[in-house]
């Protein structure tokens, strides 16, 4: 018997034969003894395993909201609480990131003046150093007059006066610059960008957020269960 | 039982209308299990399996045989079990309680409605024709299983395991005839009515 017939009885016994198939068969089964125990086999053997006993499930195999992963229904604002607490973390983070940059980058700028740490002092010192230098070319000036007073040494009431204008004229350049330096720096050092008080409220906020989302998670799972 | 009701209130994400729809098919669930794996710790863990695959992917579920579809779920899950058993082979342990406590008689060895010797002999029988297809392949296992143990329909198994309806027939018939010269070895286990007929050879 080959594979084609055995696929046809085995078709014949679940009845999935069309009408002139099965027909045709049967006229072969009657004339065929071989055909036909083959079938009989065939039906005893799916008789077997028709007859094998359907063992009970050993448990129920019932899921919980655990096995699959489901969470609690949560409350209507609580995507705005997750929000808003993402947020308020940002922006904490981003102000501390962003006065920490300002004062890092403070040398950058330095000739200009800003920052208040010890960077920033330097580039201010720096700034007053330069100043004076910048200030005395003018002065250049006062050279002459400095000269005279010690070419006419038996004159000193002469150049006491002279000498003063000189100092006076060589230090008062200076002072602005110096108190211009030092001025930029204080007032760095005292107004970073963010202010302490918005990041207390910033931290503040998403401290606060936080603990409803906490909160409200508790709940809708203390509900649920 | 509306089987539609329930499934449509599963895919809207109702875990009761879905256990519900486990109660009524576990045991189905788990005798195909049990026959593909042969191992009832085994076939629970697939039966498991199944369930939580079936429920995170009744989505994609669109109409048909449900039952098909969740022997699909089933079938993958025992060949997932087959391929960790394969790497990673394991002593069984009994089945737990809720209370996390090994059952150490479980359900599906008890029966009451059987004498001692009708028990004897029927456990025999079934250790016979589980042991003819165990030495069957995978892929006519699984066909046998579903078409004469379930008692699906041509179409649903073809479904089931998505090969075409020719494949169905031809592994069926196949299967049908490893398992007929498997058995003719425990003759004498076989009611009379049952035994088969010997020396018919198929090319």
């Amino acid at each position: 018997m080959n594979q084609r017939d055995l696929e046809l009885l085995s078709s014949y016994l679940d009845g999935q034969l069309s009408p002139s198939d099965s027909a045709r068969l049967e006229s072969r089964l009657k004339a065929d003894a071989q055909l036909a125990a083959v079938l009989n086999d065939l039906r005893a053997t799916r008789t077997l395993l028709r007859k094998l006993p359907a063992r009970r499930a050993p448990r129920n195999f019932t899921l919980t909201r655990k096995m699959v992963g489901q969470n609690p229904p949560l409350p209507r604002a609580y995507p705005f609480f997750r929000f808003a607490s993402a947020l308020a973390t940002l922006l904490f983070v981003f102000s501390f990131g962003l006065n920490s940059v300002s004062r890092m980058t403070a040398p950058v700028f330095g000739m200009g003046g800003g920052g208040g740490d010890a960077s920033s002092e330097q580039s201010i010192e720096l700034y007053a150093e330069e100043a004076p230098a910048a200030a005395t070319e003018p002065p250049a000036a006062t050279e002459a007059p400095a000269e005279p007073a010690v070419g006419m040494a038996p004159a000193p009431t002469m150049t006491a006066p002279a000498q003063e204008d000189a100092l006076r004229m060589v230090e008062t350049p200076t002072l602005p610059a110096a108190d211009m330096g030092n001025a930029v720096a204080q007032k760095l050092v005292e107004a970073p960008l963010v202010s302490i008080t918005w990041q207390i409220v910033l931290g503040a906020a998403a401290a606060l957020s936080a603990l409803l989302m906490l909160l409200m998670r508790g709940i809708a799972a203390s509900r649920w269960r | 039982m509306n089987e539609q009701a329930l499934i449509t209130d599963a895919q809207n994400g109702s875990l009761d209308a879905f256990n519900t729809l486990v109660l009524h098919y576990q045991d189905s669930v788990f005798n195909t299990a049990l026959r593909i794996l042969g191992d009832g710790d085994m076939a629970a863990d697939a039966t498991q399996d199944a369930f939580i695959s079936a429920f995170k992917s009744i989505a994609t579920f669109r109409g048909g045989s449900f039952k098909a579809w969740l022997m699909r779920t089933v079938t993958n899950a025992c060949y997932d079990e087959l391929r960790r058993q394969k790497r990673r082979p394991t002593t069984p342990l009994e089945p737990d309680t809720d209370d996390g406590e090994e059952m150490d008689s479980p359900r599906w060895l008890a029966d009451p409605n059987m004498t001692p010797d009708q028990k004897a002999e029927a456990d025999e029988v079934e250790h016979a024709i589980q042991h003819c297809l165990d030495n069957l392949p995978l892929e006519f296992k699984t066909v046998v299983v579903m078409a004469d143990i379930q008692g699906m329909d041509y179409s649903e198994v073809a479904m089931s395991i998505r090969v075409p309806l020719g494949t169905i027939k031809s592994r069926l018939a196949r299967a049908r005839l490893r398992l007929r010269e498997c058995l003719q070895g425990f003759e004498e286990l076989l009611p009379a009515s049952y035994r088969l007929e010997e020396g018919m050879n198929v090319s």
